[in-house]
């Protein structure tokens, strides 16, 4: 099923006939979005084995419409100007500041000119919101076990500025969550990401941050809170 | 409470219409002081069927006294002509009233059924005669299937003059032609016909392991049943386009539908629109794991 998300960000973009690249494809949310809205062909990157399959599974009928490509965003395997429509939905808080600025490069050296870009992503959560506690403690396991935090939430001026250093305008701004839903299950998937991350430390660090995390999830439940923009772009 | 066209019957209903199946789990007594309640709130638009147990007796007494303040809606599940003028007599009877304002196909599912209503001798001829002998004022049909089959009713039935049917943000987030309901508020809104909504406070299937005497509500599905839920639940069906919006039918649900009611004070914007079916989205397939919206 295409999110609304997904639905309302493609639906002022000429999708039909172009070749995409979904960057960052995650379980292909938006791969499907794509492929439902006539894209030629769509290029689903990830760097994520589990879900690279995930997505060649999901969309084992769409033929050679797909290409589920996995890969390091930093060095897309793409040809230069190879691709009209690039969607990064809910890419860039995954990114820290330096893998930001290199993805953006990248998404620019494969983009055709007078290519689409569609950044969509979660502004910073209000200080209050009870899920940012999450959030953090998701960011001190990651930063621990890979010296990369794991979310880092951008205000759309700061992914605007960054986009638009390599050439990019923004054509419109959108909010497409007002607020946005935080569920058990996203609460549980990140709970996840922290005992994962948790894993691989020492048990001295693994059992602190495991406490932190069950005192966290013990006090927070789902909530609605913040936003998530879709911001469209021209090269 | 506002009110909105009913369609071009000329009705201005008030957003929330009372679904009157709920006095079917109350004494006279608590029936009489339900409907005192909901007029009193200022609802006036009622709705009833001779197949809500005994909901169209207990709301007699009280319909008498205030008959001129309620725009009366019944229906039947009849699809002949003389069944259907048999289970309208019937519903005049025992709803002691001279007339209804609107009478409706009930709960059409099939194909089959619409040719059954549509051909001569079937339920809208009793319905047509009825009106033009003043019994019946204005003709609707009420649909928890397939859009598509109320798509065609539209095309079929030139004097359709009102729908019912689901809308909730779990219906109008699911894909495809099954769900969707938003095609039949374009039509309808084009042909300049009314809109009820139902299972607009509809939470989901109850549990399998809860067995029918354990459930809290009355209700064939499982309701939200919190006040801020409800008002979202409200608000998002009738953000949709609806004329009105019906409550869930347990009794004990009823005083907070009506609170949402009074407090709508205008459309939902889209962005809380997409956060209500993205909440419920996930809500309902939560693998794979998802991290993101």
């Amino acid at each position: 099923m295409v999110p609304t998300t997904v639905s309302t960000a493609l639906a002022d973009r000429p999708v039909a006939g172009t070749v995409c690249l979904e960057a960052g494809a995650g379980t292909g949310n938006t791969t499907a979005g794509l492929l439902a809205a006539g894209a030629d062909r769509v290029y689903a990157l990830t760097d994520d084995p589990e879900h690279a399959r995930l997505v060649a599974d999901r969309f084992a009928d769409a033929g050679d419409r797909l290409a589920t490509v996995e890969a390091d965003l930093r060095e897309c395997p793409l040809a230069d100007d190879s691709v009209e429509l690039i969607t990064a939905h809910a890419l860039c808080n995954l990114l820290e500041p330096v893998a930001l600025e290199a993805v953006a490069a990248e998404l620019t050296r494969v983009a055709a000119p007078g290519a689409h870009l569609l950044v969509d992503d979660y502004a910073p959560p209000p200080e209050d919101a009870a899920v940012g506690r999450l959030f953090a403690v998701e960011n001190a396991a990651a930063s621990l076990a890979t010296g990369r935090p794991a979310l880092t939430f951008y205000p759309s001026s700061v992914l605007r500025a960054a986009f638009s250093a390599h050439g990019w305008t923004v054509d419109r701004e959108l909010t497409l969550l007002d607020p946005v839903p935080w569920t058990a299950s996203h609460i549980e998937a990140h709970a996840e990401a922290v005992r994962s991350a948790a894993a691989s430390l020492s048990p001295t660090s693994r059992e602190a941050l495991l406490a932190e995390l069950e005192g966290v999830l013990d006090d927070i439940e789902p909530e609605s809170v913040g936003e998530m923009y879709g911001l469209a772009m021209r090269y | 409470m506002r009110t909105r066209p009913l369609g071009e019957t000329g009705q201005e209903s008030t957003v929330m219409t009372f679904g009157a199946i709920a006095l079917n789990w109350l004494e006279q007594e608590g029936a009489d002081q339900m409907v005192e309640l909901v007029l009193d709130r200022g609802i006036n638009h009622f709705d009833v069927a001779p197949t809500y147990g005994d909901a169209e007796l207990k709301l007699a007494p009280k319909l008498g006294e205030y008959r001129e303040e309620i725009f009366l809606g019944c229906k039947t599940q009849e699809r002949d002509y003389d069944g259907a003028r048999e289970k309208l007599e019937a519903s005049l009877d025992r709803l002691e009233v001279d007339h209804i304002d609107l009478y409706q196909v009930h709960g059409l599912e099939y194909e089959s059924e619409l040719d059954e209503i549509t051909r001569e001798g079937g339920a809208l001829a009793a319905f047509r005669d009825a009106k033009d002998e003043g019994l019946v004022d204005h003709i609707g049909l009420t649909s928890h299937g397939n859009p598509q089959l109320i798509l065609d009713a539209i095309d079929r039935i030139d004097d359709l003059e009102t729908l019912m049917f689901p809308m909730n943000p779990v219906v109008a987030g699911k894909e495809g032609p099954d769900h969707d309901y938003a095609a039949v508020l374009e039509r309808a809104s084009e042909e300049g016909i009314g809109t009820l909504g139902i299972k607009a406070f509809a939470k989901g299937p109850w549990p399998e392991d809860l067995s029918e005497d354990e459930r809290p509500y009355a209700n064939w599905y499982e309701p939200v049943d919190t006040p801020e839920e409800t008002r979202e639940r409200f608000d998002f069906a009738l953000s949709q386009g609806l004329s009105s919006v019906i409550n869930a039918g347990d009794p004990k649900l009823v005083a907070m539908a009506l609170d949402a009611a009074e407090r709508f004070e205008g459309e939902m914007d889209d962005p809380a629109q997409r956060s209500l079916i993205e909440r419920l989205r996930h809500a309902e397939s939560p693998v794979p794991e998802q991290l993101h919206h």
